[in-house]
Parts: structure tokens; sequence; C-alpha cells
């Protein structure tokens, strides 16, 4: 997916992102990647975590935050 | 086979004359020599009923309550004067009643012959003919001459009334029992109907005296069905006869389920009567499911399979074999080029959960991915989500009769009277006993409107501020020390609810606060507050204006936290209920429809779960969840998703943004639709399978407060096929072996793999009428009211709302905002009933606009209006309404060219993607034409229809397609 498709998973994110809280980022971002294990297609999450290699520009801090740990929740299986 | 099973007959067959009376005080008196006890506040009439003992009467049913007034149940009391009225006289200790004797015959015979020296004798041609109570009573008192003659002044001349589509008022025949004006009352709750005039010159009156059509009246059918006479008539059974047989099924439109008895003559439906034995509506309905099943029959009704190789060529009818074939063939080639995650499919909240989970079985076990999904995921989706993350399980927590016990109703964002109208009736039967309403809607919603006994508040929030709504009557009940302390130590987790604590008792979440922002004044809010939190039982109902917001989610876990900060969970009268839009949406979600659910909302990714599925499927099944609609939408138009199988939705017609579906539909390589007719989608699709209605096939929908009720076949699918039996067939031709023989076998595997489910089966089914999930081992006739001693996940979580505006807000641009919603004789995308007569309540959908915003744009009511957002431009006609507020805009989407969606935007909820349908920022103008999309619409369509039309045998097939079309 490219283009438009991958604007409305960033746009996701970071809405996602917006609307997690916790006490501190980390927990929040926690929160998000346990969102996005949880409930996005493995496509769809592949993508993000490429944007993410190329910068992620788009990505809020939170948002950056959270892909992060996905990647680390992904990589621990 | 045609099923004629009729559960328990006896006890809903009768009709014992008077309401039951619930008392635990128990009376025993005599009746003609018989012993029986009854529950103080029985009538003689109905004590009498119970004993055996049939009282003639004409104005007395048991679904309302005793009048009085046609004499004819006279009995006489052992040590009371005269001949009292057995209905309106209540059982006391050691009565004595005698039913039958000379004197109470010689009585009973006069009033008759009273009666029918006004009535016309036409019986034999008379469409009540066998089924008309003033005939069955002539024949009980033993009527044998009329002394008065027929000379004298009457009514027979009195004209008839065929204003309404369904039934026609013959008032030449009625008796002025008024069993029609009480119904109207009691069981609807429209108060439509009166009694005009006094003595002899009374007469029953639509409104103020008009047709039926002109006045309130909203068609329900009740009337019809209290009428002792062939005075209030369906029109089916003047046209067709007294039907000869019946079969108790369950009404295939809104989330209330009704039960009803289709009668039949042989395979044709006469008519749908609400069943009395129904546990979700108790004997009444609406004009959609009592009349509105014309579509059945309709000549659109799609009778063969059909394929074509593009859109842009006539349809091929073929044998179901060649499509199945077809298809199956189709969907390999693509899942070899494209991968095996190329390919999914939706499911419906039309069909069966039995159908349901057939076809999420088939793309989790036949496609081998989990892109399976149903268009809960544009209605109820942050249902799922936020009671799941709060109480533990996603489902309301209520019964119906529930509210009954309620002492306030909060109502959020539903419109009952219009959407789910038999719940509606019941709330406004509450209302008039004196309960409070509270009203948080941008709208004015006719339950404002009702009769009532209590106070009603209207909380006229602006669209796309719930969030902050909630929270700021959260905060009431915090600052005010309103909780229910004991509840909440014992049954929530304490540190979540200590963090939402914290949170809420912040200044910013005061009502005060939040006044700007809501647009409702803090005292409101305070008072509203203050009534759900003391009431004894406060009620939370919500619909889809909760749902289809950014925050759709947020907020249905801040209706949740208002629950149990004041303790309204886990008994009757309280409660948490979401109102499901469509019949089986609760079922479809239910059945593992989500692509990160497996049945019982159990997650793919859980590997004991898998496990258990692994086991009875006999297949690896994927641990990732996969695609929801919007995501399918997106990879279709970037070229990674290429086939898609919809049975019984219609994504192009509902689902927002429209031009967005038509790009992704446009770009799919192989669309296989599902549907008994050319529906929008259907208008994209390269295979097009007939679908069965919920006449032609067996199994169980679930409504709104989780009840299992059965769906029975009363003729044969027009097409030949079930609709389950087209998904097995899909999945065998693609080398997934299935092989049920009837539903219940489906049910049955469904039983053993969702842990609420263990319990069910149709044998069960048989035994109780309908059973509420959970239904195990702990719960073994099944669950009325949900979380009474703990939540599925222990202890209830409290969660942080924090409110976050929608981007979705007026500019300079668009300074209106947009929402849509329901009208009451259309249903959802309108292919079923605009169908029907309900077309003549309805004919286009309206864009409804406050005065002050007509004046400033010089909008006069019935101008075509230009309506445009960020994403479409569409045309609709104006109605001036002040039903919402200035600033708010309002429309329905029943009508596919009316183009609703085409404006709607793919803003959506962050945790589920359920679209933001109830805000969109638009301008309105005056225009002279309708807009470019729907010219190409009407273009498209009229092509498409002309493909349907012009379809003729595959002339490329090996063999002949089956004849019958």
């Amino acid at each position: 997916m490219s283009g438009q498709g991958l604007e409305q998973l960033v746009k996701m994110v970071n809405q996602i992102s917006a609307n997690m809280h916790g006490a501190t980022d980390q927990q929040a971002a926690d929160k998000v990647a346990t969102h996005l294990q949880k409930f996005w297609a493995r496509s769809m999450k592949e993508q993000i975590l490429a944007y993410a290699d190329d910068g992620g520009e788009d990505l809020t801090p939170i948002s950056r935050q959270a892909v992060e740990r996905l990647r680390e929740v992904r990589a621990a299986g | 086979m045609l099923n004629y099973y009729d559960p328990r007959k006896d006890a809903f067959s009768r009709d014992l004359g008077t309401p039951a009376r619930l008392s635990e005080k128990q009376i025993a008196l005599t009746i003609d020599g018989l012993e029986i006890t009854v529950p103080e506040g029985t009538s003689v009439m109905r004590a009498a009923a119970l004993a055996g003992i049939t009282i003639p009467k004409l104005c007395a049913t048991d679904n309302l309550e005793a009048f009085g007034s046609c004499r004819l149940c006279a009995v006489e009391i052992e040590g009371r004067r005269g001949y009292p009225a057995s209905c309106t006289t209540p059982v006391a200790e050691g009565m004595d009643v005698t039913t039958q004797n000379g004197k109470l015959a010689k009585l009973r015979r006069n009033i008759m012959e009273l009666y029918i020296s006004d009535h016309p004798l036409d019986c034999l041609t008379c469409p009540a003919n066998g089924d008309c109570e003033l005939q069955d009573m002539a024949g009980a008192v033993g009527l044998r001459e009329v002394r008065y003659g027929f000379e004298g002044a009457n009514h027979l001349d009195a004209e008839t009334d065929d204003s309404n589509p369904y039934f026609s008022f013959d008032p030449s025949k009625c008796i002025v029992c008024s069993r029609c004006v009480r119904a109207c009352e009691e069981v609807q709750g429209t108060f439509a109907l009166t009694i005009d005039g006094r003595g002899f010159d009374s007469k029953v009156a639509a409104g103020q005296d008009e047709d039926f059509m002109d006045s309130e009246c909203v068609s329900c059918g009740a009337c019809v069905q209290a009428c002792p006479t062939s005075t209030l008539m369906e029109k089916s059974v003047i046209d067709q006869g007294v039907p000869e047989h019946s079969v108790v099924t369950t009404c295939a439109y809104c989330g209330v389920g009704c039960s009803f008895k289709a009668e039949m003559k042989g395979d044709q439906l006469v008519r749908m009567v609400p069943y009395k034995g129904g546990d979700a509506n108790h004997g009444h309905s609406c004009v959609k499911g009592r009349f509105a099943f014309g579509y059945a029959t309709h000549k659109d009704r799609i009778k063969t399979p059909m394929i074509r190789d593009s859109i842009n060529e006539p349809w091929r009818e073929v044998s179901w074999e060649e499509a199945i074939q077809f298809s199956a063939r189709r969907l390999k080639e693509i899942q070899a080029r494209h991968g095996r995650e190329s390919i999914g499919g939706i499911t419906s909240s039309r069909c069966t959960n039995e159908e349901t989970y057939l076809v999420q079985k088939l793309i989790r076990a036949g496609f081998g991915n989990n892109n399976t999904d149903t268009c809960a995921r544009v209605c109820h989706s942050p249902t799922g989500f936020g009671l799941k993350t709060t109480l533990g399980e996603s489902a309301g927590t209520q019964t119906f009769d529930s509210v009954m016990k309620a002492d306030t109703i909060l109502v959020i964002g539903a419109n009952p009277t219009d959407a789910h109208p038999v719940f509606g009736s019941q709330i406004r039967r509450r209302l008039r006993q004196g309960a409070t309403l509270i009203v948080a809607d941008p709208r004015r919603i006719d339950l404002l409107k009702t009769p009532h006994g209590g106070r009603g508040l209207h909380l006229a929030l602006k669209p796309g501020t719930n969030v902050a709504l909630i929270n700021a009557l959260a905060h009431v009940v915090v600052s005010e020390g309103l909780e229910d302390k004991a509840f909440i130590e014992s049954r929530c987790d304490t540190a979540p609810y200590q963090a939402w604590r914290d949170f809420i008792l912040e200044e910013r979440n005061s009502p005060e606060a939040l006044e700007a922002e809501t647009g409702v004044p803090a005292a409101q809010v305070r008072e509203a507050a203050r009534a759900y939190a003391t009431a004894g039982n406060g009620a939370i109902y919500y619909g889809l204006g909760v749902t289809e917001h950014s925050q759709g989610s947020t907020m249905v876990m801040g209706i949740a936290n208002l629950a149990m900060a004041t303790g309204n969970i886990g008994r009757e009268g309280v409660g948490v209920n979401p109102l499901r839009g469509q019949n089986n949406v609760q079922g479809s979600c239910d059945m593992g429809s989500f692509p990160h659910e497996l049945p019982g909302y159990q997650h793919v990714a859980d590997p004991a779960v898998r496990e258990r599925f692994e086991a009875v499927w006999k297949v690896k099944i994927d641990d990732e969840p996969g695609l929801r609609i919007p995501n399918m939408f997106d990879s279709a138009i970037a070229g990674t998703f290429k086939a898609l199988y919809v049975q019984g939705e219609d994504i192009a017609q509902s689902d927002p943004n429209t031009q967005h579906v038509q790009d992704a539909l446009t770009s799919l390589d192989c669309l296989i639709v599902q549907d008994i007719f050319l529906n929008e989608t259907a208008k994209y699709a390269h295979v097009l399978l007939p679908g069965s209605t919920f006449l032609e096939k067996d199994g169980t929908f679930t409504n709104a407060e989780r009840r299992i009720n059965r769906v029975r076949k009363v003729m044969p699918p027009v097409a030949g096929k079930e609709d389950w039996e087209v998904t097995q067939d899909l999945a065998n031709a693609l080398g997934y072996p299935m092989n049920y023989s009837h539903p219940s076998e489906i049910m049955d595997e469904i039983a053993l793999l969702t842990p609420t489910f263990t319990g069910v089966s149709y044998a069960k089914l048989e035994e109780l009428g309908s059973i509420q999930w959970p239904c195990n081992e702990a719960h073994p006739d099944g669950t009325p009211t949900m979380h009474e001693a703990d939540f599925p996940i222990g202890k209830g979580q409290f969660a942080v709302t924090e409110y976050v505006a929608t981007e979705e807000r007026t500019t300079r641009r668009f300074p209106l905002l947009l929402t849509t919603g329901r009208i009451l004789s259309q249903y959802n995308v309108g292919a079923q009933t605009r169908r029907t007569a309900n077309s003549q309540w309805h004919e286009e959908d309206m864009l409804e606009i406050h005065p002050s915003d007509a004046e400033v744009r010089g909008i006069q009511d019935g101008d075509w209006l230009g309506v445009s957002s960020r994403v479409g431009h569409t045309v609709l006609r104006c109605r001036i309404s002040d039903r919402m507020l200035p600033g708010v805009v309002y429309t329905t989407f029943h009508h596919p060219g009316s183009g609703a969606n085409v404006i709607t935007t793919d803003s959506s909820d962050w945790a589920t993607n359920c679209p933001e349908y109830k805000v969109t920022a638009v301008q309105v103008e005056k225009v002279s034409q309708p807009s470019q999309w729907q010219q190409n619409f009407q273009d498209f369509d009229r092509r498409q229809k002309d493909y349907l039309e012009n379809a003729g045998p595959d002339a490329t097939a090996d063999e002949p397609a089956p004849m019958g079309k």
C-alpha cells in the first residue's frame, strides 16, 4: 500500500495515540502498541513499521514510540 | 421441509380477557362451583378463563386494561346486587361467581340483539368470516332473532376509509368497543385514535376526524389486531381470505427482534401477526414487521445465479454449479497471483447466526486468512470494544422488560420510536407510569413528546461533543457525592477507578467548563446527573448517535463508567443497553465476524482458542487479525486486495464516502454478491448469487437483549437455496469441506466452540421459546440480566475518557454540521421497505434544516438544496424543521439516489474505524439540478439495470441454464 493507504494508516495511528492515555508517554505508547498488535492486520503493521524505518515524519512522538514498541513486541513473537 | 411447529401454543393462543396481575398475595374464590386461586387484582373474567370457563365478551382482551363497556361479560356474584361486569370486577377472597344461568343468558342475548340491530348481516361475504368475535358471541349467546328490525337509525352507510395501504377501516361494522382506541394508547402509546361524539353518534375517529393516513397514526397494527370485527382489517386478508395455518418466527427488521406468527395459506404469506408469546415484543409490532413483507415476493427478486467477466457487460444466467465454480476459480486464481491475504468477505447482520458463522468460517478456514468483517463495523463496533474493555462482555446488560423497573431512563443518541418502535412503545408505557426521561441528542426526538407522568429533560448537545457531556455528567456524580461507594468497592478494580476519579474531578470536566463545548447549560447537566444517579434505578439506552463518532469507543466507555459509578449495573431496571440497528447485529458480532475475533469474542492471537477451533475445523487458523472493511477499501484502491465475497450487505450505499467505496469496488478483480435484490453493491459485482429472505430459511437471530430467537422457514427459497447452503457450496468448491444438512447442526458447532453458547441448541430453543446468552453450565436457561454477581473479567474496569474534539469541525466554507439517521417506515438502505407500500410515508430522503439557517440562505420548504462536504456534493429537497439546533442539518440514507453518504467522510472512531456518520461539516445552498454524482449515479444505475433485464442464458456454458426464470 502506498500514497492514500499509507496516509490513512498514519492518520489512524496518530488518532489512536491522541485517544490513549497513560501516566507516562511510554505507558501511553505501550497501550497504543498493544492496540495495534491486537487489532491491525499483518499487512498494516508491516507498512507502518516500514514507514517508521523510512523516518516516519508524520507520526506524532507517541505514535513513533508506539511503533517502535510494536516492533519489539513482534520481534519477541 | 416446512415447519409447522408453534411453541407453547396453549399458553398464548387463548385470550384470557384481561391482563395478568403479578401480586404475590393469592386469592381463593369459587366460579361455577370450581375453586380457583389467583393473584390479587386479577379480574373475575381472567380467573374464570384460567379455570377453563369462558365468559362471553366483546370489549375485553388480555393485552388491554378492562373497560367494561359491552356488558356482555356480566356475571352473578353471591351477596352482590345486579350483574357486575366480570372484566372490571377484581376477585375477592371467598367470592362465589355464577357465569351461566337463565337470567344471564337472557341479558346477554338482549345485548347482542342491540348490537346486531346496527350491524350489516353480510357474514358470508365479510372478510372476518370465521375470524370474528361478534359472530362467535352471537353464536355463544344463542341469538336467534332481532326484534328491533334493521330499519331504524343505524351506521350501515358509514364510508370506508381505505387511505392506509395495509388496512381498511369500515365503520359500518364498528361496535364502538374502544379496543382500537385503547390499543393505540396502551400498547402503542401514540394516542392517534379517539371516540368522537356521544351516545348513538359515538364513532371511532383517527386524529382530528381525518383519514388514517392524514392522522398521527403510525400504522403499527395494534388497532387492527385488537378489533373484534372486520372494522379494522388487513387488506391482505380482504384480498386473500382467512389464513389456514401459522408458523412462529422472528422479524428480520430492527434489533428488537419481535416474534410474529406468519399466517399462511399454503406457501403464501397472508399476514404477519405479532406473537403474544414473543419475549421481546409481547404481541406488539410496528409498520415494518407487521406489514412490510411484500418485498419477499417482489418482482425484483434475483431468482437465478449470474456471472460476468466485467461490470461493463451484461449478466449471464448460469446454473448454481457454474456460478459457484466460476467464483471458486476466480478466488483461487487471485490468491495464486496476489497472495493468500488478497481476498476477504463481509458477513451480514441481516442473515442468521448460522449463516454468519459459516461465512466467517469460510474466510478463516477456506480463504486461509482473517479478512472478515461485518456491517457492525459501521454501527456498533465501538460497543463491542467499549463494553468489553470496561464490563468484560460485548453486549447490553438487560432485557427489554427491565425498563419497566427503571426510574430514570437516559436515552443517548437513539431514537427508539422510529428505529426500535416496539421497544419505543415500551419506554413510553414506563414514562406514562411516571419515570423520568433524559434525552441527550442534538434533535428533539419524538420520545420527548410522549404523554408523560414524570419529568422530561432534553440535553440538546452539539454533534461531536458526547464525551464532553458524559464526562460532565460523571463530574457531577463524583463531585456531589452521588457515587455508589459500596458497588465501586466490591465490584470495580481500585487502581483504574482511582485514576478515573482523579481525572473526572478535574475542573476542566465540570459542566460549567464544558458548557461552551457541548452547548448544554451546566444547570441542565447537573439536574440530569442528579436525576440519573439518585433515581433508585437509572437505565441507559444508546444508539448510533453514541457509536458513530471519532470518539465512539470512548463514549461507550464513558457510559459504562457512569453506570458503574452509580451502581446502576447488575439488576433489573438499570444497565447499559446498546439499541442495535439491524435484526442480527448482536448475532453477527457474536458469531466471529470481526477480523480479530473468533466466535464468542475470542481473540485470534490466543493459541489456546485457536487450538480448539483448529481441532474442530481441521485447518490452521492465521494468528493475526485481518482487514476491516475500511482497510479492505484502502487496500483495494492500493491494489493489494483483489476479491470480496459479500453476503447480504450493501456497502455501496450504507458505507461513508460513497465515491471512495465505488473506487474500491471498481478496483476489485472479483466481487461476489449474495443478495435478494440487485443492490447498489451488486452493480459492481462479477457474480450475483440469489439470497433467501427470512421467510425462506431456518436459523436464529440474536436481538439487542442477547435473545436468541428461532427463524422458521414458511416458504421455499425462490432460487432453491438457503443462504447457508450457498456458502457451504462455495467452501466445498474451494476445497474446504462443509457438510451440514440443517442449520441446527451449525448451531451445535457454535455451541461446541463458544463458551457463552454451550447450552444453546434448537431443542432448547423449542423448549424455552428464546434464550438470552450466556447460556452454559452456570446459566442453563440463559441470562436475562448480566453482571449480577461479577463481571466476566472479574472486576469492572473504569477507563479514563479524555475528550478529544473531532477533526471534522465547521469552517467558513462548511459552516453547518450534518448528522444522519433513520425514520420509522424505512429500514436501513431501504432495499426491503422501498419495495413495499411503506414508501408512501417516505418517498425520498429530505434535508431538515433549522428555520434560522434556512432564512439566512433564502431557503424555503421543498427547495432543492445542494449539500457539500469536503469529500462530495449531493442534492436533496428541503424540509424546514426546528427539531435540530440552529447550525445542525439532518437527513436519512434510505434511498440510494439521495447520495447521503456521498457527503459523509472517512473520519472514524479511533479504536474501531466505525465511521463518523453523525458529524460532517457541510454547506447548503439552493440549486436547480441534481449533483454531478447523482447524474453519474443515474446513468450507471440505468446501465446496470439494463444489464440485469437483458440477462440471458450463458451462451458459452456447457449445459443450458435452468428453466424457471
